[in-house]
């Protein structure tokens, strides 16, 4: 869905509808309005390019004239676009009213976007155009559901993460019920070209735990989006979907960051973090790495991932635990006690250590500088991770290449050929 | 992918400043200008229904000219009365970009105009302020991405073999105003020297994705980037990299050698208007991801 936010220059006004983008999934095309010095024949003719789907005018009494002028940008850049653009407009009853008469129709009316229920009724409305005649549930929705579930029925805070071809989730729930949720339309098949163009080429060479030229790496990433079902068959192929999959995951908490949505911190604290879609195909090591690198948790966290026959998205709640990753903040070395069914092991870590420790059974963790907590039978161990946050790679290939070989190598998370 | 002889459409958005267009039933040739406008600087707004004493929904009835009208400094837009009159005057030379809806003008300075060309020989089934439609039947094949403006010309063969390299040195300007087909490969240079040259477009099994780049700017994608700027016209059949392009898509170019063609960018296909005889297909190509994503091959 390609989403137009004409939103004013309120600041409040213009976190709101970037929320909305991120809870609706949207495509944002264009954000207008925010711009002082665009004219009105400017205005217009960034609408008519973006051509988008629906627009979203927000504005407060305040804001009224403004508003009316972008209608009548907006009036003048679709007056003959078929089908004609929906047009969600968040005003007070005035100024709707001055909207509607630019505009020249009818368009649907919200309250004041800065409240949350107003925000998610705008989402739903999206979700609903979205889904058009079909009665499917989308995969966000199913996301959200499946996050709600599983927080309310293990007591404890879970974060989702999910990486599809086409877009990538990040949505936190609580027991209490509360939940973040952010979904952009950036993903590691059809839509990777957009992870390159939004988060520079550079960030996602710097994952690839090799040399790679960046012309190189840009035509795999271009072919790749024109073949997005074909799996990663060979080791530097996987090495460039993993890299993907981790820009993909910054890019969701960026822009969550950008619309002041609490979600970072939130997701970094969560006592699980459950991987689903593409993040959930690979080795389980590839898996946790990629959650680790991407999310950087601050507490101990569960890492877990979705079973290949009951998806979250589909309504599936098994989850297989694939590590206990305990975080470490140390300034010269500390020591973690590791306990299993075999006893407990008691190992040193200095700064930058990253180590995975194999466990039987249960597994408890304590220690200096590192959160206590508890887990089932895990099918990796426990990864006692001191690299510091936030994670840093350096900038030199030939000191990044050996650190991110490293971290591969620490977790057996190296791609070979019969990986995929 | 395959080539097909077919009733095929294409759709030519229009920017804002339409000034005058091709009429639906109208007849055109691919090149033929189908809309033509005027671009706009920044707009002033004159008051209009309320400077006149009138409601907006009469302001049809006093104005003096059409709604998009070009205007001199001083041209009276709209009057009313006889005796004790009113009138709105345009304050600038420029056009009438849009009435609002309380009966205000924005008239803004003519900086520049525009044309929009078919890229298709048949007839106009759709003309309005945001776009002309065209439907006609043509050879045509579908890329995988366009970039640049739609293209015009004779096409033509820049290469001697489906696996070879577009050289810039096969370039030059006797090429001027033709479509060139590389092979599997066409690079940055020689996108760029065809450009110079005056070669209106280059088609290619594949194009380097950082070439793609140093022409188009960082921001450029996988799934094309049309445009109205003067810039070159690639047409990316198979993919990025190297793409030899297989006999099913290459004999055909070397049947419709020297034939008229067109690109359309934003649907990426290449039409070639050749009676439906000329080219005979009988399979598709069938084609492959390498597997380390560096370049297509047919399998």
């Amino acid at each position: 869905m390609r989403l137009a936010l004409l939103a004013g220059h309120d600041p409040r006004h213009i976190a709101a509808s970037r929320q909305i983008a991120l809870g609706a999934c949207a495509d944002v095309v264009l954000s207008a309005g925010t711009e002082r010095s665009a004219s009105f024949v400017e205005r217009a003719e960034a609408i008519r390019e973006a051509r988008p789907d629906v627009v979203l005018l927000v504005a407060d009494d305040r804001g009224a004239d403004h508003a009316v002028e972008l209608a009548e940008a907006l009036r003048l850049a679709t007056v003959a676009q078929q089908p004609r653009p929906a047009v969600l407009v968040s005003t007070d009853e005035r100024t709707h009213a001055r909207v509607e008469l630019s505009l020249g129709h009818a368009v649907e009316a919200f309250g004041d976007v800065r409240s949350a229920d107003v925000r998610a009724a705008v989402v739903a409305r999206l979700r609903a155009m979205a889904r058009g005649a079909s009665d499917a549930r989308l995969r966000d929705e199913g996301i959200e559901q499946a996050a709600r579930t599983l927080a309310a029925s293990s007591s404890r805070s879970i974060a989702i993460l999910d990486v599809t071809g086409t877009s990538t989730s990040l949505v936190v729930a609580r027991a209490d019920g509360t939940l973040i949720a952010a979904h952009v339309p950036l993903g590691v098949g059809e839509h990777a070209d957009r992870v390159v163009a939004r988060a520079g080429l550079d960030r996602v060479r710097r994952w690839i735990p090799r040399a790679i030229d960046a012309p190189a790496l840009l035509e795999r990433v271009f072919n790749r989006a024109h073949w997005p079902d074909v799996p990663a068959t060979n080791s530097l192929a996987l090495e460039i979907e993993l890299a993907l999959a981790r820009e993909c995951v910054s890019r969701v908490l960026a822009e969550a960051t950008r619309a002041e949505l609490p979600l970072a911190h939130a997701a970094r604290h969560a006592d699980t973090i459950a991987c689903t879609g593409r993040l959930a195909t690979w080795k389980p090591s590839q898996t946790a790495l990629v959650a680790l690198d991407a999310l950087a948790p601050e507490s101990a966290s569960v890492i877990a991932r979705e079973t290949q026959d009951a998806p979250l998205a589909a309504g599936g709640t098994a989850l297989e635990p694939l590590t206990l990753v305990a975080p470490v903040s140390v300034r010269r070395s500390a020591t973690v006690h590791v306990t299993d069914a075999t006893g407990t092991v008691d190992e040193r870590v200095g700064r930058g250590a990253f180590v995975l420790l194999r466990t039987t059974g249960a597994v408890q963790l304590a220690g200096d500088g590192a959160t206590r907590a508890s887990s089932d039978p895990l099918s990796m161990g426990v990864i006692v991770d001191a690299r510091g946050r936030p994670l840093e790679l350096p900038p030199r290939d030939a000191e990044r290449l050996p650190t991110i070989q490293r971290w591969y190598g620490a977790l057996d998370a190296l791609p070979s050929g019969d990986d995929a | 992918m395959s080539w097909r002889y077919e009733r095929c459409v294409a759709a030519h958005r229009l920017p804002i400043g339409v000034a005058q267009q091709a009429a639906v039933g109208q007849t055109v040739r691919a090149g033929d200008v189908v809309a033509s406008g005027t671009s706009y600087g920044s707009a002033v707004r004159v008051g209009g229904a309320r400077a006149l004493g009138i409601g907006p929904g009469d302001l049809d009835r006093v104005m003096r000219v059409a709604r998009d009208a070009e205007v001199q400094r001083g041209t009276i837009i709209a009057r009313t009365g006889r005796r004790f009159a009113r009138a709105v005057a345009a304050p600038i030379d420029g056009r009438i970009a849009h009435v609002r809806a309380d009966g205000d003008f924005e008239v803004a300075p003519v900086v520049g105009t525009w044309t929009v060309r078919a890229t298709l020989d048949g007839v106009v089934t759709r003309a309005d302020a945001s776009e002309v439609t065209i439907e006609g039947d043509a050879w045509a094949l579908s890329g995988v991405a366009a970039y640049g403006p739609d293209a015009f010309g004779e096409l033509t063969l820049g290469v001697d073999a489906p696996s070879d390299d577009l050289a810039p040195g096969r370039i030059d300007v006797r090429q001027r105003g033709r479509i060139i087909v590389g092979g599997s490969r066409s690079g940055a240079e020689s996108i760029a020297r065809a450009h110079a040259c005056g070669i209106t477009a280059v088609v290619s099994g594949a194009v380097p994705a950082g070439g793609l780049r140093s022409i188009y700017g960082e921001g450029v994608g996988a799934h094309g980037a049309p445009s109205r700027e003067d810039a070159p016209t690639v047409l990316c059949l198979l993919g990025f990299g190297a793409a030899r392009l297989p006999a099913q898509l290459w004999e055909p170019f070397v049947a419709l050698n020297g034939r008229r063609a067109a690109i359309h960018v934003r649907s990426a296909r290449l039409f070639v208007f050749a009676p439906a005889d000329a080219v005979t297909v009988e399979t598709e190509p069938a084609l492959a991801l390498a597997a380390d994503w560096g370049s297509i091959a047919a399998v």
